[in-house]
C-alpha cells in the first residue's frame, strides 16, 4: 500500500512502472489519473489549480481511504500519489492503481478510491483564471456517487 | 496548552483553503476563560468582518489537536484551534 502527498508533477508512466515492479504475479491492474483541467465547467479558462492541505489531516484522509479500500476489496496492491500545492493545467492531480488476481475487484477499487478521494480527502482547491481565482465548492454529484458505497449494513 | 506573551495567554488561531486567503495562515487572539467555539467565532467575525461569513458558517468545522469538534467546545487553554471550510475533495 503506497500513498504519497507530492509538490511536484506527476509521472503516470512513472507511477505505473514503479506499481507493477512491486507486484506479484496479479492478473488485473486498472489504475486512473485525474487531470487538471484548462476550463471551468462555464467554460473559462484556468491557469493553474491550487490545492490547499493540512500538514496532517491531508495525509491521515489519504491513508483511511487506502485502507478501507484494502479492507474493502480483495486487491494485492495499491497505490495513490496526489499532489498539493499548485497544479498546471494537464498535469496529474490524482494517480490512483489497483491490482488484483482478478479485474472486477481491481475496477471496483479505484472507482471506491475516486469516490471517496472527490469527497472525504482533505484538500481545498481553488482555481486561478485570468478572471479570478474562485475556491471550489463540494459537488452534489461527487457527494451522490460517495453515497453509492455503503459503510456498514442497515440495521435489522 | 495556551502560550503566555506579554503576560497574556494566547490561542492561535489556524486558517485553511478561502480563509487562509482571507486571513492569513494563522491569528493569535487573548484566551478568555469559558470560551467556546461558538463563542470565539462571534469573537472573530467581530475582528475580521471581511470574513464573518464564513467564520460564523456552521459548514466550516472547528478543529483541535486534529479532531473535529463540536459548537460548545471550550477552547480556552488550547493551544491552537484551526477553522477548516467544506472540503472540496481531491
Amino acid at each position: 500500500m503506497s500513498v504519497r502527498l507530492s509538490d511536484e508533477p506527476i509521472s503516470d508512466e512513472h507511477e505505473l512502472s514503479q506499481f507493477r515492479s512491486g507486484l506479484e504475479g496479479e492478473g488485473a491492474i486498472v489504475t486512473f489519473a485525474g487531470v487538471a483541467r484548462s476550463r471551468t465547467p462555464g467554460g473559462e479558462a484556468v491557469d493553474r489549480l491550487v490545492l490547499d492541505h493540512h500538514p496532517r489531516l491531508t495525509s491521515r484522509s489519504l491513508d483511511d481511504i487506502a485502507a478501507a479500500a484494502r479492507e474493502r476489496f480483495d486487491i494485492a496492491a495499491l497505490r495513490i500519489v496526489h499532489r498539493r500545492g499548485a497544479v498546471a493545467p494537464g498535469e496529474t492531480i490524482v494517480f490512483v492503481a489497483a491490482s488484483a488476481t482478478h479485474r472486477r475487484a481491481a475496477f471496483e477499487a479505484v472507482d471506491y478510491m475516486m469516490d471517496r478521494l472527490k469527497t472525504d480527502a482533505v484538500f481545498w482547491k481553488r482555481e486561478d483564471g485570468p478572471e479570478g481565482s474562485t475556491w471550489i465548492e463540494p459537488r452534489e454529484d461527487d457527494l451522490a456517487a460517495r453515497a453509492r458505497w455503503s459503510e456498514a449494513p442497515c440495521p435489522e | 496548552m495556551s502560550r503566555v506573551t506579554g503576560g497574556r495567554r494566547i490561542v492561535r488561531i489556524g486558517f485553511f483553503g478561502r480563509l487562509r486567503e482571507a486571513l492569513g495562515d494563522e491569528r493569535e487572539v487573548p484566551d478568555e476563560r469559558g470560551e467556546t467555539v461558538a463563542r470565539l467565532r462571534v469573537r472573530l467575525a467581530a475582528l475580521h468582518p471581511g470574513a464573518a461569513r464564513d467564520l460564523l458558517s456552521p459548514g466550516v468545522r472547528a478543529c483541535v489537536a486534529d479532531a473535529i469538534v463540536g459548537e460548545d467546545f471550550p477552547v480556552a487553554g488550547q493551544e491552537r484551534v484551526e477553522f477548516l471550510p467544506p472540503l472540496s475533495g481531491g
